[in-house]
């Protein structure tokens, strides 16, 4: 489990504090989106999860380790994986195998063991196939599917990812919307930072903050309910949630909790059959 | 696709290929001081041991003389400042400051760069660069009691060849920014250009150093620590590598040894 208790930091101490009292809890095993506003302290909140960032008020523990002890770094590290937003500037090795290799390789295992673990990670996100090439000919998708190799590389508990889908063309956004699918399955917790509604709503959990604290926590059905309290912030609902908005403004009869099209269909199709259609 | 031209690995599976990346890093050391003090013998002995190396490695001539391109003015200054500089006896009685001697030093020291950038060529263009910086890695491992650093220098220099290609590409794509923008690269006089190349520079520097910052970060996050840390590929040597050692050595040996010989 990930706790935040009291979290305060501030990234200079004559600013507003960019997290002010984040509580949060985090099992084993679950899927939380964190989503929010640019600037709300999402990449700062996540920060604190490996222990790049330290509290300055508060205390992250991560399966009881305190990120304010720095021998506890090392170990907390290896628990929690952090993908960043940007793959180019997280690819050490010279070529794919041999980065995916830098983790496992900082934790001194011998040769045989790193080649091992260098050939799950790199089967689990499906560039095994490319294994021997070189960082800077791979696509954008295929270096962000290395990065998140280079992290499952150290067997994590947890996987922080900051928006791991942004600048990636439809098809790379698939590949690595699956791979995190892949992980869920394999009962490892997925913290996945987003700005996209429609990517998240199989989550388990959301967690909406703004300017520093969370707004709202809980599944993704109760939070995209409340429209407007994401939208007073500046964010957005899925999109089918978006238009079961707008069909009960108009007066028909559907549920506003729906997050999927399959759902989505099945309420208009509902709306047609029995021929109510909307008062107005 | 940007990379550095100079001597670019070249995927293969020749004996020179499959050689412990340390044989030939010591080959290349021991071959260079020959080189450096070779006589008339020594330099025929070396040209041939050449020859031989990239015959085997399976490296066309083309590929070793695209690598020699890029000297060949340096080359050319090179011979002439000998040919015109050197006392002794003029080969012309019209041009006294062309001699015989100078002809020799010309030719010989000519010689003596063009094996190393040939012995070089060798080297990096049938080891990957990763293997590259394991070997020196490996080969300075003992140095560590002394204090050098042999795993963090590794770290670096592989750190490095890896963004060479992306801090390319950035050149690029600033390049085609500010172009966009009606920045003219192409045109004006060398000096001129060069002037417009350094609105390139401090961006590029900036965009480095956030590079270098997240990149830090990210190392950290992967549980990166200075000191000793475990490869992929550990290096060992098979007796292969020991033989093509002990041959190299001997025939290096042996040419040194001809300077002894009364001929």
């Amino acid at each position: 489990m990930i706790e935040a208790r009291g979290l305060i930091y501030r990234y200079d101490p004559d600013d507003a504090p960019v997290l002010e009292q984040v509580s949060l809890e985090i099992p084993e095993g679950q899927y939380v989106a964190i989503i929010g506003p640019n600037g709300c302290g999402k990449t700062t909140l996540v920060k604190h999860f490996n222990a790049l960032l330290v509290p300055q008020e508060g205390e992250v523990l991560v399966d009881g380790l305190s990120t304010k002890d720095p021998k506890a770094h090392r170990e907390i590290r290896r628990r929690v994986g952090m993908v960043f937003q940007n793959p180019d500037n997280q690819i050490v090795g010279m070529s794919v195998e041999e980065d995916v290799a830098f983790g496992p390789g900082n934790l001194g295992l011998a040769p045989a063991e790193i080649r091992g673990r260098v050939g799950v990670a790199l089967e689990t996100v499906g560039m095994l196939r490319l294994a021997k090439r070189a960082p800077h000919s791979l696509s954008g998708g295929e270096k962000r599917l290395v990065a998140i190799a280079g992290v499952l590389a150290m067997r994590p508990a947890y996987v922080v990812l900051d928006e791991p889908t942004s600048y990636l063309d439809p098809a790379g956004r698939e590949r690595v919307l699956n791979v995190l699918g892949d992980l869920r399955q394999e009962g490892i917790s997925v913290i996945h930072v987003s700005h996209s509604m429609d990517e998240i709503v199989d989550a388990d959990r959301v967690v909406v903050m703004s300017e520093g604290r969370v707004l709202r926590d809980g599944p993704p059905r109760d939070v995209f309910r409340e429209a407007d309290v994401l939208r007073a912030v500046g964010l957005n609902t899925p999109q089918v949630t978006e238009l079961m908005w707008r069909l009960r403004a108009h007066g028909c009869g559907v549920r506003q909790d729906v997050l999927s099209v399959e759902e989505a269909f099945q309420e208009i199709s509902a709306l047609i059959a029995t021929g109510t259609g909307c008062r107005r | 696709m940007k990379t550095l031209p100079l001597g670019q690995f070249v995927p293969g599976d020749s004996p020179v290929h499959r050689l412990d990346p340390r044989v030939k890093i010591l080959s290349a050391l021991l071959l260079s001081i020959v080189i450096l003090n070779a006589g008339l013998a020594e330099s025929i002995a070396v040209t041939m041991f050449l020859l031989a190396a990239a015959a085997l490695s399976g490296l066309s001539a083309r590929r070793i003389t695209e690598a020699l391109q890029p000297l060949v003015w340096f080359f050319a200054i090179l011979f002439c400042l000998h040919l015109f500089f050197t006392d002794g006896r003029p080969i012309f009685p019209a041009l006294p400051a062309v001699t015989y001697e100078g002809l020799e030093r010309g030719l010989s020291v000519t010689w003596q760069f063009v094996s190393l950038v040939v012995s070089a060529a060798i080297l990096t263009m049938t080891t990957a660069p990763s293997e590259l910086v394991g070997g020196l890695e490996k080969l300075l491992r003992p140095f560590n009691r002394f204090g050098v650093p042999s795993y963090d220098i590794a770290i670096m220099v592989s750190v490095s060849l890896r963004f060479v290609p992306t801090l390319l590409e950035e050149v690029e794509r600033m390049k085609e920014a500010q172009e966009a923008r009606g920045a003219d690269f192409a045109s004006g006089s060398l000096v001129r250009r060069l002037k417009k190349m350094a609105t390139l520079v401090i961006p590029l520097v900036l965009c480095t150093f956030r590079r270098a910052d997240e990149l830090a970060l990210a190392m950290e996050g992967r549980g990166y620590h200075r000191g000793p840390r475990t490869y992929l590929r550990e290096l060992k040597f098979t007796r292969i590598d020991y033989a093509a050692l002990f041959a190299v050595m001997a025939f290096l040996v042996g040419v040194e040894a001809l300077r002894f010989l009364p001929v």
